[in-house]
């Protein structure tokens, strides 16, 4: 009988301590999770739209290197193009051009915009040391400061130097 | 279900063998390599943001771009693994508590064996065709234009760079000596078809390579390593690269004897991850870049 009551007694102790080991073992769900969930698997949506333009048709509308910048293109994926620009054999900047079809809200944050590049809305995103202009409310073009010598004024200036209406005229 | 980016980011080692050996190429490309491990702390050293918005915005932008398989993210990462040998378990495992020691290789003599030198010239030229083809996945080039990878190595830095730092030292001069490059050009050239069949390396990767047929295979092996053999020697004449001077930086942390060089190459081999370790920082910056871009 006693030992029958120790055991009852001892059972919810026994079970308090196993719940209390597993919760504080098992980790905590990643920030990412939902995303992961909602982009991997058979059913996911394409992360890149089935009609984004080819990103080596952009690679006409950047600007060439200029005295000590160097042009290095370095990606050229459906939907987008990227170039390097070095200096003395060091990244400073970063040139992009992206077509939002397939991320529309990043069409949709020039709403906010309140300058222009020709007739081109522009955008600076001072948290990521980048500017902006949406071309034909589709292409995004973008330079981005990877050095603190590439200053905002340094951003929007190779921003001109992009072949924006050639851009705009892209069927 | 392959691992999702963040997790293989965020579960980088800070140290270990793998870590511990590309730290002693430090002296081939000093400065040029950190050891950038977590899916945030990436995103904040790529981008220079430390605003906890934009970091979700661009994690999750580049979660997206690797899970979509035609993108090619993943089959880069697939080759970066398979490549690496899968002996390596038997080291790392067994090494795996011993982190922040000297290691000392006589107690894993009997496990490893050094690799004949047919062997361990397809494995150097096939992961430098691994290399080629995880570029043109990652960076979108087509996969036989072995022209613009030469374009972009001029243009190699940090983790890629020491991966290739890497291949040269671990894969090329302590396992074949210092004319490795010569030798892997007359091997390759007089190799047949069924010599590459029989390689373990090869036949990991061996559908990602292009060429169509195991000859067509060995042609694009063979013509793509010629193709990056004079960057590759400028890289080890230009560095006074020799496998004394490698194997005396590895000293700092292996103990190597004089009579055991032989044994080098393999217990790197069997011990280290270094193109599935440097591949995954890697595609992680180039997915990070991208997404900061688009968003």
């Amino acid at each position: 009988m006693i030992v029958s009551n120790w055991r009852k007694a001892l059972m919810p102790i026994v079970l308090s301590v196993a719940l209390l080991f597993s919760a504080c073992s098992s980790k905590e769900p990643s920030k990412y999770a939902t995303t992961q969930k909602e982009t991997s698997g058979r059913s996911a949506p394409a992360a890149v739209a089935k009609n984004a333009e080819a990103g080596g048709d952009f690679n006409k509308f950047f600007p060439q290197g200029d005295a000590g910048f160097a042009r290095v293109f370095s990606q050229e994926k459906k939907g987008f193009a990227e170039a390097k620009l070095n200096k003395g054999g060091k990244n400073v900047a970063v040139l992009s051009i992206s077509d939002t079809i397939s991320l529309p809200a990043a069409a949709k944050k020039y709403e906010k915009s309140t300058s222009k590049i020709g007739s081109y809305p522009l955008l600076d995103e001072a948290p990521l040391k980048s500017t902006g202009v949406l071309v034909n409310n589709r292409y995004q073009v973008k330079v981005a400061s990877r050095d603190p010598s590439f200053t905002a004024t340094d951003r929007q200036a190779w921003l001109s130097k992009f072949n924006l209406d050639g851009l705009s005229k892209l069927k | 279900m392959s691992k999702a980016i963040f997790e293989l980011v965020d579960e980088l080692p800070t140290g270990g063998l793998t870590v511990m050996s590309l730290n002693a190429l430090d002296f081939v490309i000093p400065g040029q390599w950190q050891n950038i491990v977590g899916f945030d702390n990436t995103i904040k050293i790529v981008t220079g943001t430390d605003d906890p918005d934009y970091i979700q915005a661009i994690g999750e932008r580049a979660v997206a771009l690797y899970n979509d398989k035609g993108e090619g993210y993943q089959t880069a990462m697939w080759l970066y693994n398979t490549v690496d040998s899968g002996s390596r378990l038997l080291g790392a495992a067994a090494m795996a508590n011993k982190v922040g020691e000297s290691f000392s290789m006589l107690s894993f003599l009997g496990n490893i064996t050094p690799k004949a030198e047919t062997a361990q010239t397809i494995d150097l030229s096939v992961k430098l065709v691994a290399e080629i083809v995880a570029f043109c996945q990652i960076n979108g080039i087509p996969g036989d234009s072995v022209g613009d990878f030469l374009a972009a190595l001029g243009d190699y830095g940090g983790e890629s760079l020491m991966r290739m730092a890497a291949l040269i030292c671990f894969d090329g001069l302590i396992p074949l000596g210092p004319d490795f490059i010569g030798m892997v050009m007359d091997k390759m050239g007089g190799m047949g078809a069924n010599e590459l069949e029989g390689n373990q390396t090869f036949k990991g990767i061996k559908d990602q390579i292009p060429g169509g047929d195991t000859g067509g295979k060995l042609g694009f092996i063979t013509e793509s390593f010629g193709s990056v053999s004079g960057w590759m020697s400028d890289f080890v004449t230009s560095r006074g690269l020799t496998p004394e001077t490698v194997v005396g930086n590895l000293r700092n942390f292996v103990e190597i004897s004089d009579d055991k060089l032989d044994y080098l190459g393999a217990f790197l081999d069997v011990s280290t991850n270094y193109y599935e370790h440097t591949g995954a920082q890697t595609l992680a910056r180039r997915l990070i870049e991208r997404a900061a871009a688009e968003m």
